[in-house]
């Protein structure tokens, strides 16, 4: 066990050490590589699909997102919106405490929120990453884009169309998407004006 | 026998959390549901078993003078390897593991058994000591995840049990404090309180 190891040996086998690990790790990211983007694509179109209430697996994502969504308008601020057949899906990008959190609101033509989806890259699971959960994305289901953002709060009174419960536990995560709606409704909310002249013209 | 306690005494005598008191960090930040405590907890497991047998493999080898250096390598492309995969092909685990695989490489049972077990003794005897140390760890996070999200979130593993129970009817109420990383530590210290009057001679003087 005393065996004594002299620093050439020290340096070469570290040397080769890391070489090797470096090697096997490159040779897995790369052939993976195809794997996990069509994953990523897969799962982005799922999300889109999910506000608007079509459940689609990861096989059939692809096809049902082609019946369904129109994609790539540019509202008149510049920024990227999907319409489907009963309105617009507009997307949301954010900071939660960890790291990036982002998501989707399909809008009917009154602005009312009809579907939502949020996902994270990092959020303390359990709590903060609830917002990924179904439980949450529906309390915002019948809430206003329109007028003034959607506001997360604590104890949030629910017949008021701009306020959301807020996560317990998930403080900063709550009020990382209180921030990324306020950012989505300086984007979008013109947008969504128009569609509510439209609207009120017709009537 | 010998192989059957390496695999034995981490469960109780020689718990890693309640008696070497290592990877308490991710035990209290992960154990607010049972589902992510459970997957961490079989994460941490095939870490350490295979992270085990690797080091013991190599442990003639490794100069002692950066064996902490060489034994991080080994774990940290073991566990990006790892992440790697579950991304390719099971992408809806690798997305429940989020950050928990940054913390399977800081987690100290992971490189407290490489220096202290692995280092020493022979890869099948380090195979077992690995699992026994990750199934010991795992029975402490799905005890904690179990009990934090019944009495926490009134739900286990998503469902609503205590919904289905009527007991919001009578006046029942979810603890708060149960899902804050706090009530973890408490939880844990009560464990390892009940865990030392059942065995004395762990009770240092």
């Amino acid at each position: 066990m005393k065996k004594t190891f002299s620093n050439t040996y020290i340096f070469i086998y570290s040397a080769v050490l890391v070489v090797v690990a470096a090697l096997i790790l490159t040779v897995v990211a790369v052939s993976l590589k195809p794997l996990q983007t069509r994953n990523q694509q897969a799962e982005t179109k799922q999300m889109i699909l999910k506000t608007i209430g079509v459940e689609a697996t990861r096989e059939n994502a692809d096809k049902l997102y082609a019946e369904h969504i129109t994609e790539n308008e540019l509202c008149d601020k510049g920024y990227i919106y999907y319409s489907y057949k009963g309105g617009v899906i507009i997307p949301l990008h954010g900071t939660g405490l960890w790291g990036p959190i982002w998501g989707y609101l399909a809008l009917d033509g009154n602005g009312i929120v009809v579907g939502a989806v949020f996902d994270h890259k990092g959020e303390t699971p359990g709590l903060g990453g609830e917002i990924a959960s179904d439980k949450f994305a529906q309390r915002f289901i019948g809430k206003k884009f329109s007028g003034q953002p959607i506001v997360l709060r604590k104890n949030a009174d629910k017949g008021n169309p701009y306020e959301v419960d807020a996560i317990s536990g998930g403080t900063m995560t709550s009020n990382g998407v209180t921030a990324m709606m306020e950012d989505a409704f300086e984007r979008y909310s013109s947008l969504n004006a128009l569609t509510i002249d439209n609207k009120e013209d017709e009537q | 026998m010998k192989n059957f306690d390496l695999i034995k005494l981490p469960f109780s005598k020689n718990n890693p959390i309640l008696v070497q008191v290592l990877g308490v960090c991710s035990c209290l930040a992960v154990t607010a549901q049972l589902k992510p405590a459970v997957v961490m907890a079989l994460s941490v497991t095939v870490v350490v078993v295979l992270a085990n047998v690797i080091i013991s493999l190599l442990r003639n080898t490794i100069p002692p003078r950066i064996r902490i250096i060489v034994q991080l390598v080994v774990v940290s492309t073991l566990v990006v390897l790892v992440d790697q995969v579950l991304k390719a092909y099971v992408y809806d685990v690798s997305k429940q593991l989020s950050v928990f695989v940054g913390l399977i490489i800081t987690n100290c049972i992971v490189m407290g058994r490489l220096e202290a077990f692995a280092m020493v003794q022979k890869p099948w005897a380090s195979l077992l000591d690995g699992l026994g140390n990750g199934l010991g760890y795992s029975v402490i996070l799905i005890v904690l995840g179990f009990v934090r999200e019944l009495f926490g979130s009134g739900t286990l593993w998503g469902y609503p049990v205590m919904e289905k129970l009527g007991l919001y009817g009578i006046g029942y109420e979810n603890n708060g404090l149960m899902i804050m990383p706090p009530m973890a530590l408490i939880l844990v210290g009560l464990i390892i309180w009940w865990h030392r009057s059942r065995n004395k001679d762990l009770c240092e003087q």
